[in-house]
């Protein structure tokens, strides 16, 4: 499982790979978390999500898209990911803390996930998705 | 230059029909040679992408600052008919009505002197910026529903501003059409806890003063002098903006094939403008445009109170210039060879400029044309300019919104060292408040264009007059 940002210079540009489809979907949530808000610990905050969609794609833009809804409108921060997806199915438990603006601070806002060449390929070690974060 | 492209004017370049497959109109910019070395091929591709959208009307444009987006290019322009063409929220962004105001006080930098840096803390303070901001205001579901309909007179009406601002406002701070039911659940509760938050990015509120007047003529119509200090504000919706682009995008992915639209770009869903789907994210996008002018009109109402309070002068003594959006869709009514049409102008970080006499100008302004407000990056100048006529003949009465980057955040982080920056902006002058320094490094000053080149090729192309120049002495950062 990682996640690595690549040049972009209107937005962010992410590489995540994961072995599963499952760890796939974790690293993007954690990438995503890691441009937002820098580093974060497990503080006992657990959240679960579920959300469905017709296709891979799809779920991962809607999945990332709830954890922005939820992050925001709960203060929370999250830094594990722990999904389970069937079919085009995902259920996720999120574990986190509080948002804390003295050690949450050097990150930014993600105003949505673009749609714009996301593809998840299947390669011989697993899973890769390049996913454009608006910020 | 890029291949494939033809020079048709000093600054104006050409995309030809068939540098993507299916275009419908070709392409259209606006660029110096300079501006050219940074340009990049993935952003004229979706310039040429948008041109293959149903109903595009004469040619799908890019201002100056063009880069590379997602769906449209950013600094991208285009006009959809109303009855055969389409309507796209990524031909208007996540952050619908992001945008600029700006206002003058009655203070000069000798007033500001040794209170600079308690007039930054007190603005920080009051304006909750950043990741997390969270408006000390408690609307209701209600408020949000009156705000999303009646934008900035909602504040006004509330003690947060006077009527005058609202004439100075693009569209007097509010879009005809909100449609507050077509806003989910989800966006509703993203927007109650944000109004008057600022947000983060390259948003700011900035303390400038107007260094340099280029057009004395027009500067006096719009009320600003030389060594006048004034003060901006740049931001949008907020969480709710962005709720309201990604439910429609995922409602509009849906649609288009259903109305038999083939896509070369997920980013570029769409429904055509006259459909149920088309009405209902035109609606929703209106309610979160709306959203935006209250929450830019309650910020600078903060600003106001904080200035009056610091220096002793009167909340009145603020006079807002004008507040521009530069990410929206719009219904509006356009020259098309020859007859006055109405067509759905989308606007992705690009701004109106409407020329001299144009209707939805300003009484006041009606001589000169609307103010076109472009900020400058962080440690920057920013500029005043005014619409004109060419405007409206070339690009919908359109310009460039900003200065776009050149330099991506992974690199920024790595050339550019926050504490540094702000120590360095510092020295010249220019006080820095954020949340962390980390958070300075992206939006340093060096990953933009040179926002004086993108200002210049306007003025130079006739898409808007260079009406002043304003330096940032003390930036809010988002």
């Amino acid at each position: 499982m990682s996640f690595e940002e690549l040049e972009h210079t209107a937005d962010v540009l992410m590489r995540v790979r994961g072995a599963t489809l499952n760890e796939l979907f974790a690293e993007a949530g954690r990438a995503m978390f890691s441009v937002m808000y820098g580093p974060c610990e497990d503080r006992g905050v657990e959240r679960r999500i579920e959300v469905e969609a017709e296709n891979l794609e799809s779920l991962l833009i809607d999945y990332l898209s709830e954890l922005l809804f939820v992050t925001e409108v709960e203060n929370t921060v999250f830094c594990t990911f722990d999904v389970e997806i069937r079919g085009t199915r995902l259920s996720a438990v999120l574990r986190g803390e509080p948002f804390d603006p003295a050690r949450h601070s050097a990150g930014t806002v993600v105003k949505g996930i673009s749609y714009f060449g996301l593809e998840i390929v299947k390669e011989e070690e697993g899973y890769v998705v390049e996913i454009i974060f608006d910020i | 230059m890029l291949t494939g492209i033809n020079k048709v004017g000093d600054l104006e370049w050409e995309v030809p029909i068939g540098y993507v497959p299916d275009m419908r109109v070709p392409g259209r910019f606006f660029l110096s040679r300079t501006l050219a070395e940074t340009l990049e091929e993935g952003a004229v591709r979706q310039l040429a992408n948008v041109a293959t959208l149903p109903g595009i009307v004469k040619h799908s444009l890019a201002m100056p600052d063009i880069h590379w987006g997602y769906g449209f290019p950013i600094g991208g322009v285009a006009a959809f008919d109303m009855t055969e063409g389409v309507i796209s929220p990524g031909g208007v962004g996540f952050d619908i009505n992001c945008g600029v105001r700006l206002i003058t006080t009655p203070l000069t930098e000798a007033d500001l002197a040794r209170r600079k840096r308690d007039l930054v803390e007190r603005l920080f303070d009051a304006v909750p910026t950043g990741v997390g901001g969270k408006s000390t205001m408690r609307i209701s579901n209600k408020d949000l529903s009156a705000i999303m309909v009646d934008g900035a007179r909602w504040a006004v009406e509330h003690g947060l501003g006077t009527e005058a601002d609202l004439v100075r406002c693009e569209g007097e701070g509010a879009m005809p059409g909100a449609d507050p039911d077509a806003v989910s659940a989800k966006a509703r509760q993203r927007g109650v806890p944000q109004l008057g938050t600022l947000g983060a990015g390259n948003h700011f509120l900035e303390v400038q003063v107007a260094r340099e007047i280029v057009d004395p003529e027009a500067a006096k119509v719009f009320g600003i002098a030389e060594g006048q200090v004034c003060f901006m504000v740049h931001c949008g919706s907020r969480g709710l903006g962005h709720q309201v682009a990604t439910d429609y995008l995922r409602t509009l992915e849906g649609a288009h094939s259903k109305y038999g639209i083939r896509l070369p770009d997920r980013q570029l869903a769409c429904a055509p403008v006259d459909s149920p789907e088309g009405r209902a994210y035109y609606g929703g996008m209106v309610s979160a445009a709306n959203y935006a002018w209250a929450n830019r009109q309650v910020i600078m109402h903060e600003a106001r109170k904080v200035f009056a309070q610091l220096f002793g002068i009167e909340y009145d003594e603020m006079r807002l210039i004008y507040d521009v959006a530069h990410n929206v869709a719009k219904f509006e009514r356009h020259d098309v060879d020859g007859v006055s049409t109405e067509v759905c102008v989308h606007r992705k970080g690009a701004t109106r400029a409407f020329g001299p006499g144009a209707e939805g100008v300003p009484h006041e302004y009606a001589a000169v044309g609307q103010p076109v407000i472009i900020p400058g990056s962080m440690g920057t100048s920013s500029y005043l300019l005014h619409g004109t006529t060419a405007a409206m003949q070339k690009t919908w009465g359109s310009t460039c919104h900003g200065a776009g980057r050149v330099l991506s955040r992974s690199k920024a982080k790595k050339e550019v060292h926050g504490k540094e920056l702000r120590e360095r902006l510092a020295g010249e002058g220019i006080l820095v408040r954020a949340h962390s320094d980390a958070a300075l490094a992206e939006e340093a000053p060096d990953v933009y264009k040179p926002s004086g080149e993108v200002v210049r090729v306007v003025h130079e192309a006739g898409l808007s007059d260079i009406v002043a120049r304003l330096e940032p002495l003390g930036v809010i950062k988002g």
